[in-house]
């Protein structure tokens, strides 16, 4: 990578052969290879070609081009890069091209903007990285478009009325919440017949405090709580549920809860920050704390 | 693997560790479903469980193949093992990989020997919900394919040139294999694509990544498929005709594709030597080749015989569920044999750029 700023390619040596890009490891025998580079090209001859028409917004470049191996002169296995030849019936398999390199180079594989038909590299100008190119950037993003169930809509359209949806499984009677579509029990589709309206009373039945790490997107700057709660009347416990206005000392497994809502207006400005649509968090009742082993410190 | 004492050494079901196909099932095969990859799963690990005549009780180890990048999710198939029926409790695995990949594990399970006689593997995939040229380059290398936004079908059309270049095939070949799968199809009940269609119309048609025009890609597809495979004693207890897996391998070679021949499938070869699938005539193979031309390459690779059928189901051009498209092919190469009279097939499974790593799975039926 360092080499690309440079406006070099190299290669490396595996046995009697080049390869390029410079792999770690024989593809052979799988040792690692002594790191005996060479330099390769700058000129090379188009092994195979396909042409793309309408390039996406991960290609690296934003007009028609062709992808190519490429096997640059000294190498002995094929480097896939693109090739900026304007035009599909431009393309050949023998052809020779040679790179055309950007200005701003950072040791990246796209330094090295695209392959053009010919024998001489153009060059972008500028001096190389200096010192040793260590971390190289590789940002990618999808956007993602996702049915949602229909037993999550309605447990949603509940949550944002301030009620609880359970789901009742007609076979082993267990009670699921948060719009879950089967018993993974019985494995059988729960929907719209099975549903049954959840009292408002839950139980710490475990919990964590979490001390935040900063990264991207986290808002939290001081340790906070998230506790396991068991809906009563419910089988498996909601996870990860946030405590409103309750310090991180007073919190102990079995403490009564009840859950706090966000108000019409507060929905209105998107509230509600769990799962539940509308449920911003819990608050301990007061009531004595339960003792039932089967409700403190389970799991799920 | 290609066990000690098969193939073609013993007829298939005498030995323990003999292990069949009981039963299969796949969804309908669609564009788009609004249906959960765990809803898709409850439907077939239901139905191949009919199929075979058992309950979730009799299963003893599940394996589930899917991939995160596909259905944008950490950790996807947690929520896919709820399919599975948690009671009685079971031995449970996952692979990123077609759920062929789930089979061979779920085979290798059952080899153990123990008191896990029955297992049931998995492939689902709902690709609809993103494109998937932009969800395959995230799963490349980062130095050097990632950066470049190289998609599945760049690289295929790398290989498909290199093919055509070498003269093993031509473009009208291509589309010839691609109007037979779509006829094939019409027969296929779960196929997503399928008609008659004119090469001449084909060919006539804009490329799309040349030199791969709209006919010579997969469909983008929604679906999911459930195997359930036994030891011998079991399977021959529960099931009239099973189907025997007398040769199962798999084989990767190196990912980058430019480091390869492009115009061979050296790990597919291997893989069919490891599996005999030369040790005997093969009536049917149902290849995993999403890409007109990675058939002509699979079928020289496996040395199948000009007399064998390929993919009389349509293959993957007829319908592609990622992480399902290769357990349907052994499913439907089982089918072939239970319900179709045939009596030694082969299916295959790929995963990874141009053909990278392959899997290939020989079944028989009973002897009389």
């Amino acid at each position: 990578m360092t080499a690309l700023t440079e406006e070099r390619l190299i290669g490396i040596r595996s046995g009697d052969r080049v390869l390029c890009p410079p792999l770690e490891w024989d593809p052979e025998t799988g040792a690692e290879l002594a790191h005996d580079f060479v330099d390769v090209g700058p000129a090379g001859t188009v092994e195979s070609w396909c042409w793309v028409a309408e390039p996406s917004e991960q290609h690296p470049l934003a007009h028609p081009f062709a992808f190519a191996t490429v096997r640059l002169d000294g190498a002995d296995t094929g480097l896939i890069h693109v090739v900026d030849a304007g035009r599909a019936d431009a393309m050949s398999v023998g052809m020779r091209v040679a790179p055309r390199w950007r200005a701003e180079r950072r040791g990246h594989l796209t330094d090295l903007e695209a392959f053009v038909p010919g024998e001489d590299p153009v060059s972008g100008g500028g001096a190389g990285a200096g010192e040793p190119v260590e971390m190289m950037g590789y940002n990618a993003s999808i956007a993602y478009t996702t049915p949602v169930p229909d037993n999550v809509v309605r447990s949603e359209a509940a949550a944002a009325e301030g009620r609880f949806l359970g789901l009742q499984c007609p076979i082993c009677g267990r009670t699921y919440t948060g719009g879950r579509g089967y018993c993974p029990v019985d494995s059988i589709a729960l929907t719209a017949e099975h549903e049954i309206d959840l009292p408002q009373k839950g139980v710490a039945t475990s919990f964590t405090i979490v001390t935040p790490v900063q990264y991207p997107g986290q808002t939290e700057t001081e340790p906070f709580a998230r506790v396991h709660v068991l809906l009563e009347g419910t089988d498996v416990v909601l996870s990860y549920q946030a405590l409103v206005d309750t310090p991180n000392e007073d919190i102990r497994t079995g403490m009564r809860l009840a859950p706090v809502w966000a108000s019409a207006a507060e929905m209105e400005d998107g509230a509600g920050d769990t799962r539940e649509a509308g449920l911003i968090g819990w608050i301990p009742t007061g009531e004595p704390d339960a003792t039932d082993p089967d409700l403190v410190n389970r799991l799920c | 693997m290609a066990l000690d004492h098969a193939p073609g050494s013993h007829v298939p079901g005498q030995h323990p560790d003999d292990i069949a196909i009981i039963g299969w099932a796949q969804t309908p095969m669609v564009r788009h479903t609004d249906k959960t990859e765990t809803q898709l799963l409850l439907e077939v690990v239901t139905d191949a469980l009919d199929d075979a005549g058992l309950t979730r009780a009799d299963v003893g180890f599940t394996c589930a193949g899917s991939c995160d990048y596909v259905a944008g999710q950490a950790f996807s198939f947690v929520q896919n093992t709820d399919a599975i029926g948690a009671w009685p409790p079971k031995r449970d695995s996952h692979v990123e990989m077609d759920g062929a990949w789930a089979l061979y594990e779920a085979y290798v399970r059952l080899l153990m020997g123990d008191e896990v006689d029955v297992a049931l593997a998995m492939g689902s995939g709902r690709s609809s919900t993103a494109d998937p040229a932009l969800i395959y380059p995230m799963e490349m290398d980062p130095f050097y394919l990632a950066p470049l936004g190289a998609d599945a079908l760049s690289l295929a059309a790398l290989q498909a040139q290199a093919v055509l270049a070498a003269g093993a095939v031509t473009e009208r070949q291509l589309a010839e294999i691609a109007a037979r799968c779509r006829r094939d199809a019409q027969s296929n009940p779960y196929a997503q694509v399928s008609g008659e269609f004119d090469v001449d119309e084909l060919l006539a048609e804009d490329a799309v990544r040349a030199p791969l025009r709209r006919h010579d890609l997969p469909p983008i597809t929604d679906g999911a498929a459930a195997v359930v495979i036994a030891r011998a004693e079991k399977a021959k207890a529960v099931c009239e005709n099973p189907v025997w897996i007398t040769g199962i391998a798999h084989c990767a070679e190196l990912h980058y594709p430019g480091m390869r021949d492009l115009t061979r499938s050296l790990s597919a070869r291997k893989a069919a030597e490891a599996a005999g699938v030369a040790d005997g005539p093969v009536d049917v193979a149902e290849l995993q080749a999403a890409f007109t031309h990675e058939e002509p390459l699979l079928v020289e690779a496996l040395g199948l015989a000009p007399t064998v059928t390929v993919n009389p189901s349509g293959g993957p051009l007829a319908a592609n569920p990622i992480m399902a498209t290769g357990l349907v092919r052994i499913a439907e190469a089982a089918a072939a044999i239970r319900d179709r009279g045939a009596s030694r097939t082969v299916g295959h499974s790929t995963s990874g750029p141009c053909l990278q790593q392959n899997l290939v799975c020989v079944l028989e039926g009973g002897r009389a």
